[in-house]
């Protein structure tokens, strides 16, 4: 996979993040970097071995319909940098209402 | 070209909320119009080291749905992570089934004039909802309430089968009444427990080959929903006579204005990343799941209806009753309880409804009087104790006022009890001839229609205690002479 200005605008979008020009230049090393770690697994044949998705398939037992482990509303919102008085989560305005 | 030269197509997406006690991945509580953010909990607010867990009833309601709908359902149900930023997302994903939605396949028939039209489903998958932004009231910021996110949807996915606005109405009440009936879901759309994306395009008649569609997001009333589609095709139709091309866009549509506008989303945006949740592990239905959720389904809608008319009930009278479970469920004891079911509808049809729908919010299940209560007061009138309308016009109300008296009782003490004292009757019936010479002479000239003027008199002198086919016997004769 190339790691070319048009992927880093991509991810930029999709992201939401807006990365400066030194940014731009390191993030395109690090991606490299990280990259070339995983192709270490082409080295594997892996054509009969079935992805693994699921680290832990013990648990699969569905949960009973209980209501459970709410959290009181102040420790809901204690670490939320601004709230209302009305109890929301404050966050910059969106704007495409 | 004009506009019935070109054919109108609709696919919908029906987004339904689960009425389960608690949330699809976390034990929140489950509920709706509560102050925001008191039903959250560390998954819900997507606090890290957390991990979901299924909700064995949000996939026994996907079953039932399954089972009412007539689609197959993939006893395999795994989990995707679809991603997007927003902040009523806290995960930044949403946890659906991309790759195996618990249903595939299925259809319903929707009325269309004197037939029935059958519509298709493509899929229906479980996901969870997101919370719910406030745009509008703070000047400043946008406000976020968590109590919706993780609500359990089932995302109906209908295949292009719908030709008209009208159609897409028909289609929705039909899957609303059901969806209620099978017990899973209120589907209020006006609360956002149900709610519904449009995808619309046109075509000239005979053409074989879709064009681009738009679809337009998040419609919360049928009513909507047909400005919606009506405006849409509108406005395709006019691009299509102009030789415009017809971009494949999401649109949002403003109730006030009955219009339909971009949202300006960026293609890209949508670009959502599916991939496998690894933090849940595939859920396995088992056949005896199903056969056990089966067992519990009721009586569909259009089944009971055609059990009704079996019963000599009429087509117009069954389909009033099978609007609701509860007036089913009403109805069906009330058969029971009392023999002669043509009384037994009339008075569902003529009284229980009405008073259900002006006074008791459309709730049957509030309606202060039992079965019992009601078979005693069909009774009544079936055992000659009581005039049919009297019964009807002051028994019942009193009744209803006096929701815990017996209708024996209170006939009686009313003194609304049916007296063929003949003598009095007679008396009553002097008194009204007296009374009223001109109607007479005009009546022994040959007016004979004013038979149900004297009737009337006489059955209210008689304070409706009176059997009216015995005064017009009477009165026929007085008249004569």
């Amino acid at each position: 996979m190339k790691i070319d200005d048009a992927l880093i605008s991509k991810l930029e979008r999709l992201s939401r993040l807006e990365l400066a020009v030194e940014e731009r230049a390191q993030i395109k090393v690090d991606l490299n970097n990280i990259l070339q770690m995983v192709d270490t697994l082409e080295e594997l044949n892996t054509d009969d071995v079935e992805p693994l998705i699921y680290m832990n398939e013990e648990h699969k037992a569905p949960r009973e319909d209980i209501i459970s482990n709410e959290l009181p509303h102040e420790a809901a919102i204690a670490n939320a940098p601004v709230s209302s008085e009305s109890g929301h989560f404050l966050v910059p305005k969106v704007m495409d209402k | 070209m004009s506009k019935s030269d070109y054919e109108i197509i609709i696919g919908l997406e029906v987004h339904v909320q689960l009425n389960t006690k608690t949330k699809i991945f976390c034990g929140d509580q489950n509920s709706f119009g509560e102050l925001a953010n008191r039903h959250t909990s560390s998954i819900s607010l997507a606090h890290p080291g957390t991990l979901p867990r299924v909700n064995r009833e949000a996939i026994n309601k996907g079953i039932a749905l399954a089972l009412a709908l007539g689609s197959e359902i993939n006893q395999e149900n795994r989990f995707d992570r679809k991603h997007y930023f927003y902040p009523d997302l806290p995960k930044a994903y949403q946890i659906t089934q991309d790759r195996l939605p618990i249903c595939v396949g299925g259809s319903i028939d929707i009325p269309s004039g004197d037939t029935t039209r059958t519509i298709r489903f493509h899929h229906t998958h479980m996901e969870e909802d997101a919370g719910k932004s406030i745009h509008d009231l703070d000047p400043k910021n946008s406000m976020i309430d968590l109590n919706r996110a993780g609500t359990p949807l089932l995302e109906i996915v209908t295949e292009p089968d719908m030709r008209s606005a009208q159609e897409v109405h028909d289609f929705i009440a039909t899957l609303q009444q059901l969806v209620r009936y099978i017990g899973i879901s209120d589907a209020n759309m006006e609360e956002g427990s149900m709610r519904c994306d449009c995808n619309v395009s046109v075509r000239l008649k005979g053409d074989t080959q879709l064009n681009n569609r738009c679809e337009v997001k998040n419609i919360n009333s049928k009513k909507f929903a047909m400005q919606a589609v009506a405006y849409e095709a509108q406005r395709q139709i006019k691009l299509m006579e102009q030789g415009e091309h017809i971009d494949q866009q999401t649109l949002h549509f403003d109730s006030e204005t009955g219009r339909t506008s971009s949202t300006r989303d960026k293609e890209d945006a949508h670009d959502y990343r599916y991939f496998p949740d690894p933090d849940l592990p595939p859920v396995y239905i088992t056949d005896e799941e199903i056969a056990q959720i089966k067992e519990q389904m009721p009586i569909l809608p259009q089944a009971q209806k055609q059990l009704y008319i079996e019963q000599d009930i009429k087509a117009e009278h069954a389909e009033l009753l099978i609007q609701e479970r509860a007036t089913v469920t009403f109805t069906n004891e009330l058969l029971q309880a009392h023999q002669d079911s043509s009384a037994a509808v009339n008075f569902m049809i003529n009284k229980v409804l009405p008073t259900t729908k002006e006074d008791y919010h459309d709730d049957l299940t509030t309606f202060p009087l039992t079965v019992a209560q009601c078979a005693a007061f069909l009774k009544l009138i079936d055992a000659g104790k009581i005039i049919h309308s009297t019964a009807y016009q002051q028994l019942y109300p009193a009744l209803l006022a006096d929701p815990t008296a017996d209708p024996a009782a209170l006939c009686e003490s009313m003194g609304l009890s049916q007296s063929n004292d003949t003598d009095l009757i007679d008396d009553l019936i002097q008194a009204v001839i007296q009374e009223n010479p001109d109607e007479v002479k005009k009546y022994q000239k040959g007016k004979k229609g004013l038979i149900g003027f004297f009737v009337g008199k006489v059955m209210k002198e008689s304070k409706g205690k009176a059997d009216p086919k015995l005064i017009q016997q009477k009165l026929t004769e007085a008249l004569q002479s």
